[in-house]
């Protein structure tokens, strides 16, 4: 991973996928008739916000772990010298 | 709310989640004798917390037992169209990656306590940090006002009358300042550990329980198709909007609740933090998605409820599920005693970072700077105790008039972002921009919401958030910032 500091906001294309990801996290684009499709009793809008809130947690979880790096590799050298 | 099963074993389950409260306070006491002479120590925990516990304290600032009693009534009423409950949960660690890196970095740097004490340091001026501390002193009370309102209603609901409001409210607030005294953020954190896990097995509980006993989701479809079928259907226009709207209000607006900030500086290390949040991200579904299917269950269990009677559903459908069998019985109880629980969590956050604002920042740096710590400490905590008590007596003798003061608190705790937020990355933000949108952000707000005018369907807090938003910026780019003061802003960022 090495040592260059990331930090997320300084990464457009992150915000972008981000708002791509809120839009489809909206229910603006579905057909009238997506309400009335059921799949186990849950209308399929709601399935598909479902499946898209999902892709934004996992890609939220993805940007935590490998796109925050402003601390981290010093802080784990300080741990190591102090043990 | 008036449940069929509750009674002694209500009681009993109270005075034992007390006790737990009061031991973990004990304990924590006797483990870290030396936390009352620093405020660091204190007010987070030694900047010490692991991912385990810090991802608890964070979940309790974001749900409280209002999300379980209150969210499956409004699912009740809206259908699927509430569903936007799940991701406005997810929005607010999307607000977070916005500040929460560099803030973490700049809190270990200046030993930051306080969101108020970011603002001393970028703006180094009396004026913006005395207003943002007085914002969220007085957001932070009305917040505090709600839960323990919310806690005397609960022990009065669960117990059947068996303990009146009142007794339940002085009950739990004498636990909480005992527990809260004894081990400031380590005790607080501890116990919405123990208040998280018992809310969420009994959410649990009450899902499996209802799906047994009043079938799960495709019943319940059937019953809408015939009878409520806008309740299944695509939101329209309106619908749209408003589901957009409390997408950004509750990601920003949870986002930067002082106690919310507070739990930055209070992170082991960064990578604690990361994966605290990591884990949050998917709470939403485990949390607010089993609620929101609780609700949708309710409309075929309980059909044509008025919207005042559909406001005790989760009391109705537990009462239900608990006269099963015994399992669910106490499971039910534990639900129950959970909600105060967490109800008692957010209250104790609240607390605490109300305290810390007093020691901190308004006595500590400007009525007497050359205090120890120690007394910083004990002036907090007083000044704390004083304030409860106003609360309480506000909580019991309502004021016929003049009461939508009482209710302010999104509407001015969301008026400290711009100052909070922009000035981490723009280093020509002006002092006084700063300032004057702050306080014409608040005025607007409150105003709206006192005389209540409402534009759009758009939140009175965020009408002043835009305004305030607008004054930093245009201000900013219109007053011009000496060079000093634009040196010094990029030495305080330093990135």
């Amino acid at each position: 991973m090495g040592s260059e500091k990331r930090e997320p906001i300084k990464n457009p294309r992150i915000w972008i996928i981000l708002g791509i990801l809120l839009a489809m996290i909206t229910p603006w684009y579905f057909p009238a008739s997506f309400g009335e499709i059921l799949v186990y009793g849950v209308p399929l809008w709601a399935v598909i916000i479902v499946l898209s809130s999902l892709l934004l947690s996992a890609y939220l979880s993805y940007v935590l772990k490998y796109h925050w790096m402003l601390e981290e590799d010093e802080e784990e050298a300080e741990q190591k010298g102090a043990k | 709310m008036d449940l069929a099963f509750s009674g002694w074993s209500g009681i009993l389950i109270l005075a034992m989640y007390g006790l737990i409260m009061l031991g973990v306070g004990v304990v924590t006491y006797l483990r870290n004798r030396h936390i009352h002479q620093s405020l660091d120590e204190y007010y987070l925990g030694g900047r010490g917390l692991g991912v385990m516990v810090l991802f608890f304290t964070f979940f309790a600032t974001q749900y409280s037992g209002n999300t379980v009693v209150g969210y499956p009534p409004s699912a009740y009423r809206m259908g699927y169209e509430y569903l936007v409950s799940v991701p406005f949960f997810i929005t607010i660690i999307m607000a977070y990656l916005l500040f929460a890196p560099r803030l973490y970095r700049l809190g270990k740097k200046y030993r930051l306590v306080t969101p108020a004490q970011w603002f001393e340091k970028r703006y180094k001026s009396k004026a913006v940090t005395i207003l943002a501390s007085l914002l969220m002193l007085y957001g932070l009370g009305n917040y505090l006002l709600e839960q323990l309102v919310a806690i005397g209603q609960g022990v009065s609901g669960l117990t059947g009358g068996t303990i009146p409001y009142q007794v339940g409210v002085v009950f739990f607030v004498i636990i909480m300042v005992i527990y809260g005294w004894l081990g400031g953020m380590r005790s607080v954190a501890y116990t919405d550990t123990m208040q998280g896990i018992a809310l969420l097995f009994g959410v649990f509980m009450l899902l499996i329980g209802s799906i047994v006993y009043f079938g799960g989701l495709p019943t319940s479809a059937d019953y809408m198709q015939a009878y409520s079928p806008e309740k299944l259907g695509v939101p329209d226009g309106p619908g749209v909007m408003n589901w957009f709207s409390l997408l950004v209000m509750i990601g920003i607006g949870a986002a930067v609740y002082p106690h919310a900030i507070q739990r930055i500086f209070a992170a082991k290390s960064e990578r604690t933090l990361k994966r605290s949040f990591s884990r949050m991200a998917w709470m939403p579904f485990l949390t607010a998605g089993v609620v929101f299917i609780i609700g949708i269950i309710g409309i075929n269990a309980y059909p044509g409820l008025t919207e005042g009677e559909s406001e005790q559903l989760v009391g109705m459908m537990a009462s239900a599920v608990a006269s099963q069998n015994v399992i669910f019985y106490w499971a039910m109880v534990l639900l129950f005693g959970g909600v105060i629980a967490a109800i008692v969590s957010t209250a104790d956050s609240v607390l605490l970072t109300f305290s810390s604002i007093i020691s901190n920042d308004l006595y500590g740096s400007y009525i007497n700077p050359d205090a120890s710590e120690k007394k910083k400490l004990l002036v907090g905590k007083m000044v704390g105790l004083v304030a409860v008590g106003i609360l309480i007596l506000v909580a019991w003798f309502p004021p016929g008039t003049l009461y939508q003061i009482f209710v302010l608190k999104f509407e001015l705790l969301v008026q400290i972002a711009p100052g909070l937020i922009i000035g981490l990355y723009w280093n020509r933000l002006h002092t006084k921009a700063v300032f004057a949108g702050m306080l014409v952000g608040t005025i607007i707000a409150s105003s709206m919401t006192l005389f209540g005018l409402s534009y759009f369907g758009i939140a009175n807090g965020l009408w002043g958030l835009l305004v305030n938003i607008g004054i930093c910026v245009v201000g900013s780019l219109v007053m011009t910032v000496s060079v000093v003061e634009e040196k010094e802003a990029k030495q305080v960022i330093g990135m």
